[in-house]
């Protein structure tokens, strides 16, 4: 099956991801609306990859958490950093693996 | 120590009993190599995303400032209004592999950059530079979409990894103590009742001897 793709974001990494053929887009004022998209997208069967800044979903909170982890095997949902590289403290795959393996994991490059 | 279930001190339960907890074990020497096999290759998709998170996200900075360029060279509105205008039809293939029995998803993503002439933005009234940011958008956008399969695939991984460490837990650390617990007190019960026998019979063979 193919699939499109969606961004969420501030006008910057919207122009820019729109640019590059994203196909469906929303630019983040407030955050009924942008709950409002997200239902749609989420509930599209067209959407195969969700893409949404750090800072929009820090700002969304506990109830997108709830939407990524109760949603479906589509779309994919990945977090990316805005114009200014802001990426949330919280890594959410570190937090997942700290509970499930019990322990702190840091993965360093060979050699370093 | 494990709470006992409650069965019949018989011989028949005993027997049933012992082939339950075979069976446990067998159970969980399976999960615990399944779970060790997971381990192995969570780790895997871990440092393959670690690689494709710092190439990503690099990419995306170049973007951003080439687009930053964009925006100073042809003007805001007109970039935006040119990001309207683009063909924004990329498709990605997405499918479902499974490792171990894990639905993890595929993606193929085809050739993602496109020449300014399919664009689809008019050329006059913008510039090489928006070409330029559009180009890198187009870049940046291929490795997101490579990010978002590998991190997905770790999600998957690690919630089977979460449910078979329960499994592997509560077999062992509840069920399969609680079985033995069980084995043994029938065990007990069984022998106590052999020496009572053992001693009933003593007991009625020197009455009987007294007797004559």
């Amino acid at each position: 099956m193919s699939y499109r793709i969606a961004v969420v974001g501030d006008q910057d990494t919207v122009t820019g991801l729109a640019l590059a053929g994203a196909t469906y887009t929303h630019i983040h004022t407030t955050n009924e609306e942008t709950f409002a998209k997200l239902n749609e997208f989420f509930d599209s069967e067209e959407i195969g990859v969700l893409l949404i800044t750090h800072r929009v979903a820090e700002e969304l909170g506990y109830d997108f958490r709830r939407m990524v982890r109760t949603k479906r095997l589509l779309p994919l949902v990945l977090r990316i950093p805005d114009k200014t590289g802001y990426v949330s403290k919280v890594d959410e795959l570190r937090e997942i693996i700290r509970r499930t393996v019990g322990a702190e994991i840091m993965i360093k490059k060979e050699g370093s | 120590m494990a709470i006992a279930l409650a069965v019949s001190p018989t011989r028949m339960e005993l027997l049933k009993l012992k082939q339950r907890v075979g069976l446990a074990q067998k159970g969980h020497d399976l999960l615990k190599e399944k779970m060790d096999a997971l381990v192995i290759e969570f780790f895997e998709v871990l440092r393959r995303i670690q690689e494709a998170r710092m190439k990503a996200f690099d990419q995306l900075s170049v973007a951003h400032r080439a687009l930053s360029m964009g925006f100073a060279v042809v003007g805001t509105l007109e970039t935006k209004q040119a990001s309207k205008e683009t063909k924004r039809e990329l498709q990605v293939e997405i499918s479902t592999r499974h490792i171990m029995g894990i639905a993890v998803p595929a993606v193929e993503v085809g050739e993602v950059e496109r020449s300014a002439l399919v664009r689809g933005y008019g050329l006059h009234m913008t510039s090489s530079v928006l070409d330029e940011a559009s180009r890198e958008f187009e870049r940046a956008l291929k490795l997101l979409i490579e990010l978002a399969e590998l991190e997905a695939s770790a999600f998957a991984i690690v919630r089977e990894l979460e449910k078979t460490k329960r499994r592997v837990n509560a077999l062992e650390y509840i069920l399969i103590p609680r079985l033995r617990e069980a084995l043994k007190f029938i065990m007990m019960r069984l022998d106590e009742m052999e020496r009572e026998n053992f001693t009933r019979l003593k007991r009625i063979k020197a009455m009987m001897e007294k007797r004559e």
